[in-house]
C-alpha cells in the first residue's frame, strides 16, 4: 500500500509540474532524479527507476477469443525475463545484453489480462504504470487492444512494445513515439503473398473477402483489396464485415456466390479462423474455389486441422526456420515447454530484448533516450536475418514469410504449416511517405 | 431463381441455429417455469455437454482413443459420436440430478438474486475447472466423418439450396427428433401433466397429493441433459474451448424464452426457430445490422408482449 501512495504521489508532483513548464522540470528534477544510477534526466514517466529491480508489464489476453495467443505470449515474456537475469539463449548472443539484469537492475514481471478488450486492457495497463511502476509495458494480441494500449502509453510516458498485431494502423494513422513494433502487418502480407497466389493460382480472377470487423480486419480487407487488385488483377465481388468473436459462419458462407468466385479470402484469426475455415470446407466452398487464410497462427492452425492443407497464408517467424538465431531459441523454448515455440512467443521474447538491449545502450532508462536507441536501429540475431527498426513509424523492415497448410498426415504436434517463401524486406515495405506510414504522426519524446 | 435460393438457404440456415437454440431454450424454460428457477449456470451444462462429447468422441475414434489402445478395433462403425449421443444427455441428466438437490433446492425459497448469484458462480466454477484440468485449448469440432457406413463429411445437392453440408441437415433432422419427443413427453404423459401443472400452480399440485420435488428433480435432470445435448451438437460444428458456455448458450437460451415465453414448452420452440430466422435471414442480407435487429427484436417484444409468444406470465414473474 506504502508503494502505491509514493507512486501516485511522485505522479502526481509531475503531473503539476508539467504545468510549471518542461524546461522548468528539467532544470528541478535534475537534482531529484536520482536513485537509477543515472540521474543525469529528468522524472519522466516511471522515470528514474528506484531500487534494485526494475519491472516490465506484461498485458496479455488471459481469455476471450485470443487468450491461447497470450498463453503463449507469456510463455517468450517469462524466457526473456529469465534469460535476461541469468544469461541464456539470444542474451548469451546479443552484445548489448549481458545476463545480469539490466543497467545491474534485476527484471521483475507483473502480468495482466486484457480479456481481448480494448478498454479492459488499458484498465489492465494503468494499474502496472500506477501502481506497480512499470517501466516498459508490453502485449496485446488484437489490434483493438495494441492501439488503445500504445495511446495510453504515449499519455503516460512509458514505453509499448507491440506484441501480435497486424493492422496497418498500428504504426499508420494511430502511430505513437512510446510504441514499436516487430511484427509485420497487413500491407505486407497483401505484397508478400499477392504475388505468390497470381503465380499459383492465375490473373484475373474474382475474389471475395469475409473480415473481422475491427482495425485489423479493416485494414487487412484493404490490403489484401488492393494488392490483390494491384498484382494479381483480380476483381472483388464483395467484401464481408463479420463481428469478432463470430462461432457459426455458415450464415455468411452461404451467400458466396460459387459460380462467380474463383479465390474465398478469410480475413479471420485466431477462434474465429479456427471456426470459419472448417465450416467452409465443411460447405464444399473448397470444391468451387480456392480459400486463402492471410494471417496464419497456431491455435487456428491446431484447431482447424486437416482444413488447412494446401492453403495459403502468411506467418511472423516459423520454428523451421534454419538460421542460427531461430533454432537457439527453438533449442531454450523446447527445453523449457517441451514443444516448438509458436511465433507469439517469438516476437514477445524479441521486443522485451529489444528493449532491455536499447536500454543498455542508452545507459538509462530515460524513455526519451531509450526511444532514440530503438529508432533506425539495424539488427539482426531475432530470427529474420537483417532487420531495422524505422525511425519513422516504428514499423520493423523485415523479411515475411509465406506458408501453405500441411495435409492431416504430414502434420505433427510441432509442424502444422511448411514455409513456401521467405520473401525478403527488399522487396516488401514502403517508404515513409507512402502506405500506412504516410498517415503517421508519432508526437512527442517527452523532452522537447 | 437466386431469391428461391436465398430463400431455401436462409431457412435451412436457420433452422439449424434455432433447433440448437430451442433445446436450450426448452431446458431453460421448464426449469424456470416449474420451479421459479433461474438457472445461469444453464450455459456451463452446455459447456460440459460439448467437452463430454469431445472426450467421448476422442477415446471411442477406433484410430487413435481408448478402445483402440484396448485392442477394439473395429465394432463396425465410427461409433464415438453415436456413443456421445447416448452418454452426453446421461452425464447431463445426472449432474441435472446432483444440483438440483444441491444447489438448487436451498434456494428455491430465496429470493431472485441469490439463485443469480449461485448460479452464475457455479458457472464461474465450471469454465474455470475446465481450464485447469483439460487447459484453455481450442478443440477441432467433433463432426463425425461417416455415420453407419454414411458419408457425412461431404456437402450434398439440394433443390434450391444448392451445396449444403450434409452434417448440418443431418443435425436439423436429430435435433427436431429431440425436441419432438420432449414435447411429447412433456404434452402427452402424466410426468408433463405434472410439470405443466406445476408451472401454473405448484401449491395446488403439492395439496392434491403428489410428490412435486421429485417431479422436480427430474425436470431439472431434463432441463441438464437437453442442455448438455446442445452441447454436444454445438460441439460438432463450432471449436470447443471454455468460454463457448456463455457466449453460444446462456444468452441465446435467455433470448429464446424471452421471446418464446416463460415456462412455454412450444415458447422455447418458435422463440428458437423465430431467432435463428433472423439471424440467418439478417446475416446473409445486411450482415453488419445482425445483432442490433436481432436485439433490438427482443426488446421490442418485452415493451409490446412481455409474456413472450406463449407464455402465460412475463419473464422472470
Amino acid at each position: 500500500m506504502a508503494r502505491d501512495t509514493t507512486a501516485l504521489s511522485r505522479r502526481d508532483v509531475l503531473k503539476t509540474s508539467g504545468a510549471a513548464g518542461v524546461a522548468g522540470l528539467a532544470g528541478l528534477a535534475g537534482c531529484t532524479g536520482g536513485g537509477g544510477g543515472d540521474s543525469e534526466y529528468p522524472a519522466l514517466g516511471n522515470y528514474p527507476v528506484e531500487g534494485d529491480e526494475v519491472v516490465f508489464g506484461f498485458n496479455v489476453p488471459q481469455s476471450g477469443s485470443y487468450s491461447q495467443e497470450g498463453a503463449d505470449e507469456l510463455r517468450g515474456y517469462n524466457l526473456a525475463v529469465e534469460h535476461l537475469n541469468n544469461g541464456g539463449g539470444w542474451v548469451d548472443d546479443w552484445e548489448d545484453l549481458s545476463g545480469e539484469g539490466v543497467l545491474d537492475k534485476t527484471v521483475t514481471a507483473v502480468e495482466g489480462d486484457t480479456a481481448t478488450d480494448p478498454d479492459t486492457a488499458r484498465q489492465s495497463a494503468t494499474r502496472m504504470i500506477n501502481r506497480d511502476n512499470a517501466i516498459m509495458i508490453t502485449g496485446g494480441s488484437s489490434s483493438g487492444v495494441a492501439i488503445a494500449v500504445q495511446g495510453l502509453c504515449q499519455e503516460e510516458k512509458v514505453l509499448f512494445q507491440c506484441c501480435i498485431t497486424h493492422s496497418n494502423d498500428t504504426t499508420g494513422s494511430e502511430c505513437v513515439r512510446y510504441s514499436f513494433r516487430e511484427m509485420f502487418n497487413a500491407y505486407m502480407t497483401g505484397q508478400a503473398l499477392a504475388p505468390v497466389l497470381r503465380d499459383e493460382y492465375g490473373e484475373d480472377l474474382n475474389f471475395y473477402q469475409l473480415y473481422a470487423d475491427y482495425s485489423w480486419g479493416q485494414t487487412q480487407q484493404a490490403s489484401m483489396e488492393q494488392f490483390f487488385t494491384e498484382v494479381g488483377g483480380w476483381s472483388q465481388i464483395e467484401s464481408v464485415p463479420t463481428p469478432l468473436g463470430t462461432s457459426d459462419y455458415s450464415s455468411y458462407l452461404s451467400d458466396v456466390p460459387r459460380d462467380e468466385t474463383d479465390v474465398l479470402v478469410l480475413n479471420h484469426y485466431g477462434l474465429d479462423a479456427a471456426n470459419s475455415l472448417p465450416q467452409a470446407i465443411e460447405a464444399g466452398l473448397d470444391q468451387d474455389m480456392e480459400i486463402v487464410v492471410p494471417l496464419y497462427n497456431r491455435l487456428m492452425a491446431e484447431a482447424a486441422s486437416g482444413s488447412i492443407d494446401g492453403i495459403f497464408g502468411t506467418a511472423d517467424w516459423n520454428w523451421q526456420l534454419e538460421d542460427d538465431a531461430s533454432q537457439s531459441f527453438v533449442e531454450v523454448y523446447r527445453a523449457e515447454h517441451d514443444r516448438a515455440p509458436s511465433y507469439g512467443a517469438r516476437i514477445a521474447y524479441t521486443q522485451t530484448l529489444q528493449y532491455a538491449a536499447a536500454v543498455e545502450r542508452a545507459g538509462t532508462f530515460y524513455p526519451p533516450e531509450v526511444i532514440r536507441q530503438l529508432e533506425g536501429h539495424e539488427y539482426s540475431g531475432a530470427g529474420l536475418g537483417e532487420e531495422s527498426m524505422r525511425a519513422c513509424d516504428h514499423q520493423a523492415q523485415r523479411d515475411v514469410l509465406v506458408m501453405q497448410g500441411a495435409s492431416e498426415q504430414e502434420q505433427t504436434e510441432d509442424k502444422l504449416l511448411n514455409i513456401v517463401s521467405q520473401t525478403p524486406r527488399g522487396d516488401i515495405g514502403y517508404a515513409c511517405d507512402a502506405g500506412p506510414a504516410a498517415e503517421c504522426e508519432l508526437g512527442e519524446y517527452g523532452d522537447e | 431463381m437466386l431469391l428461391q435460393s436465398e430463400i431455401a438457404s436462409i431457412l435451412l440456415n436457420g433452422l439449424q441455429q434455432g433447433a440448437i437454440y430451442a433445446l436450450l431454450g426448452i431446458g431453460l424454460t421448464i426449469i424456470l417455469g416449474t420451479m421459479e428457477f433461474l438457472n445461469l449456470a444453464h450455459g456451463a451444462l452446455y459447456l460440459v455437454g460439448a467437452y463430454v462429447g469431445l472426450i467421448v468422441f476422442q477415446e471411442t475414434t477406433l484410430s487413435n482413443g481408448f478402445l483402440y489402445s484396448a485392442g477394439i478395433t473395429s465394432i463396425g462403425f465410427e461409433g464415438g459420436f453415436l456413443a456421445a449421443i447416448v452418454l452426453v444427455p446421461i452425464v447431463g441428466f445426472g449432474l441435472g440430478l446432483l444440483m438440483e438437490r444441491f444447489v438448487a433446492e436451498p434456494f428455491y425459497d430465496r429470493p431472485e438474486t441469490d439463485q443469480l448469484l449461485v448460479t452464475f458462480g457455479l458457472a464461474l466454477i465450471v469454465e474455470e475447472t475446465v481450464k485447469n484440468v483439460i487447459g484453455g485449448n481450442t478443440f477441432q469440432s467433433i463432426a463425425p466423418s461417416t455415420l453407419f457406413g454414411v458419408n457425412v463429411s461431404q456437402p450434398i445437392q439440394l433443390p434450391f439450396v444448392g451445396l449444403f453440408p450434409s452434417w448440418r441437415l443431418l443435425i436439423i433432422v436429430i435435433t427436431f427428433l429431440v425436441i419432438g419427443v420432449t414435447y411429447l413427453a412433456i404434452e402427452r404423459t402424466d410426468f408433463g401433466l405434472v410439470v405443466q401443472a406445476g408451472t401454473r400452480d405448484s401449491e395446488m399440485v403439492r395439496l392434491l397429493g403428489i410428490k412435486i420435488n421429485r417431479s422436480y428433480s427430474l425436470v431439472f435432470a431434463l432441463g441438464a441433459a437437453l442442455a448438455a445435448f446442445a452441447g454436444l451438437i454445438g460441439a460438432s460444428i463450432q471449436t470447443v474451448s471454455p468460454q463457448i458456455g456463455t457466449d453460444q448458450a446462456l444468452i441465446p437460451a435467455f433470448l429464446t424464452i424471452v421471446v418464446g415465453g416463460a415456462g412455454s414448452v412450444r415458447g422455447a420452440i418458435a422463440g428458437g426457430m423465430v431467432l435463428g430466422l433472423i439471424i440467418s435471414a439478417m446475416t446473409q442480407t445486411y450482415s453488419q445490422w445482425a445483432q442490433i435487429v436481432l436485439y433490438l427484436f427482443v426488446a421490442l417484444m418485452l415493451v409490446f408482449r412481455p409474456e413472450g409468444l406463449f407464455g402465460t406470465g412475463e419473464v422472470g414473474e
